[in-house]
């Protein structure tokens, strides 16, 4: 597993029309670790995001993970919208949405063999959904739905995930459940970087944080970079009812 | 015994109730593809729209051209691909959102359609148009038919995959690298071919009907994309054979007979299908009843 990728942000500027969404970013995100991107709302998470899945036009700026460009990296990326916008009531069982994880490999064509199945196998297995493989996916609690397309992405072969707000919406339970899961993937030298609200779930499992507000307030150690200095920085403006000490 | 018989393999000693028949259930394979993503896409009124709105572009090479079935298939690809583009400049450049654009588009062309016939033609032809002819259904109309069908199923076959993803998950379709910019516009055109392959048989009006019933009919029943492909084709046929008998028997157009054959297996299946049907509701809402009852009593 290519543990000394980096990702390498240079002076990436996003523009939606007038707005600016994201404002000369320079950082490196290192893979094999958990990376949380901190910020408030508006300050261009989703944005940074997809701009990694190389969706968005960079009005400045480039991006680079070794020498490639994001869109030559899938199917190593893989990418968990805010609310997956699935059909629901799709007639599809759980075990072929993960099967349509071989299919960036496949192609149009290509032939789904035993061996395919196995991989589809093995990812049901690992984020413990063999159980409900043959479930229609609107009987799936909120939890199981999004582990449903987490094991999507591991028969897809990726091994950095990028994750938009993975904690919201999920109880305790299935809270824990994930952050088991993204530790486990630790261990196993692959890379999440998960949009998160929730800043003491922050310090206490991601290592590496990248805390905005449209432009980079810091980047680093988790425990360096979500200082009060520096949350003060990036919340204070947003919130004037705060701000407005004498 | 033998009456009930005649009755029913009686239509099909004439050739030209054969040659509709074969029509229709040709158009139950091509159409329970189509149907099937109308309904999961949620483009079910816009379907039925686009159907409509075809009438002009049909009746214009009807007036230059005669019955020819290419001049036909272009007339109607032509005002299919003006009502979906006039529409989407329409909601762009305007204030009007998309569904008011196309309802608002459809109608205009369906007057000006049902207006050219009327002035130029009969009141027969009109009806013919509306609720299709049987007895104008020649071979070149079942060749059109066949290679419709056929390329129908052969793209499908061949972007499976993407087509699931693009209806499912477009998102993910993206991230995957199979997406596709020209499926709507494809999909559209596939249509457009289809529906114009359904004229002679089902009429203007209710072409769409043997699209979109068998696939709503067998989305009640099935919780696999593949076995809704085949139940809603096996629909499809079903109810076309039984819609032809009954139009023969009593003189009823071809077209309306075949949807109310379907429809009645719609109306059947919303009532009874075990999962999502009307009685399964009703029961889990009493069974909920009586239980809250119970522990309160």
């Amino acid at each position: 597993m290519p543990h000394h990728d980096i990702f390498r942000l240079h002076d990436v500027t996003v523009r939606y029309g007038r707005r600016l969404a994201l404002d000369g970013i320079t950082t490196q995100i290192p893979c094999g670790g958990l990376v949380a991107l901190v910020g408030p709302n508006g300050a261009g998470k989703s944005t940074l995001l997809r701009s990694l899945l190389g969706w968005v036009p960079l009005s400045r700026g480039e991006i680079r993970l070794g020498d490639l460009h994001p869109r030559h990296l899938h199917p190593r990326l893989a990418y968990l919208p805010q609310r997956a916008e699935v059909e629901w009531d799709f007639p599809i069982a759980v075990r072929e949405v993960v099967a349509q994880g071989r299919w960036p490999s496949l192609g149009f064509f290509g032939r789904f063999t035993a061996a395919e199945k196995r991989k589809v196998d093995r990812a049901l297995e690992e984020l413990d959904l063999t159980a409900l493989a043959d479930e229609q996916i609107r009987r799936l609690s909120g939890g199981q739905q999004q582990r449903m397309f987490l094991a999507r992405a591991i028969a897809q072969g990726a091994d950095i995930f990028l994750l938009d707000e993975p904690f919201n919406g999920l109880d305790l339970a299935a809270s824990a459940e994930l952050l088991h899961l993204l530790h486990q993937w630790l261990a196993q030298g692959r890379t999440v970087i998960a949009a998160v609200h929730d800043l003491a779930l922050a310090r206490a499992n991601f290592s590496h944080a990248v805390l905005l507000d449209t432009r980079l307030i810091a980047a680093g150690p988790t425990a360096e970079v979500l200082n009060d200095a520096h949350l003060d920085l990036a919340f204070r403006r947003r919130m004037p009812v705060l701000g407005a000490r004498p | 015994m033998t009456a009930v018989f005649d009755a029913l393999v009686e239509p099909f000693r004439y050739d030209f109730m054969l040659r509709g028949l074969f029509s229709a259930l040709l158009l139950s394979v091509s159409g329970s593809l189509l149907g099937s993503v109308l309904v999961l896409r949620r483009l079910a009124l816009l379907g039925d729209a686009l159907s409509h709105s075809l009438l002009p572009g049909v009746a214009v090479a009807w007036l230059l051209f005669g019955r020819g079935i290419v001049s036909m298939l272009v007339g109607a690809l032509v005002t299919g691909l003006v009502i979906a583009v006039g529409s989407a400049l329409l909601s762009r450049l305007t204030r009007l959102k998309e569904d008011a654009a196309f309802g608002a588009f459809f109608l205009v062309a369906y007057a000006g359609g049902i207006a050219l016939v009327s002035q130029t033609g009969t009141r027969v032809d009109l009806l013919h148009f509306l609720f299709g002819h049987i007895l104008g259904v020649g071979p070149a109309d079942l060749w059109l038919t066949a290679a419709a069908a056929g390329i129908t199923v052969l793209l499908f076959g061949l972007f499976y995959r993407g087509i699931v993803l693009e209806v499912f998950d477009p998102v993910f379709s993206r991230a995957a690298g199979m997406h596709a910019s020209w499926f709507h516009l494809g999909f559209l055109s596939l249509a457009v071919l289809n529906l114009v392959a359904a004229l002679q048989t089902m009429g203007v009006i209710l072409a769409l009907g043997l699209f979109l019933l068998p696939a709503t009919t067998a989305y009640l029943w099935c919780d696999r994309f593949s076995t809704m492909l085949s139940l809603s084709a096996a629909l499809g046929m079903v109810g076309s054979v039984a819609g032809l008998i009954l139009s023969f028997h009593t003189g009823l157009s071809s077209g309306p007979s075949i949807v109310l054959c379907l429809g009645a297996g719609l109306i059947a299946s919303a009532i009874a299908s075990p999962r999502y049907g009307l009685l399964h509701s009703i029961t889990i809402a009493w069974r909920e009843r009586r239980a809250v009852r119970h522990t309160t009593d």
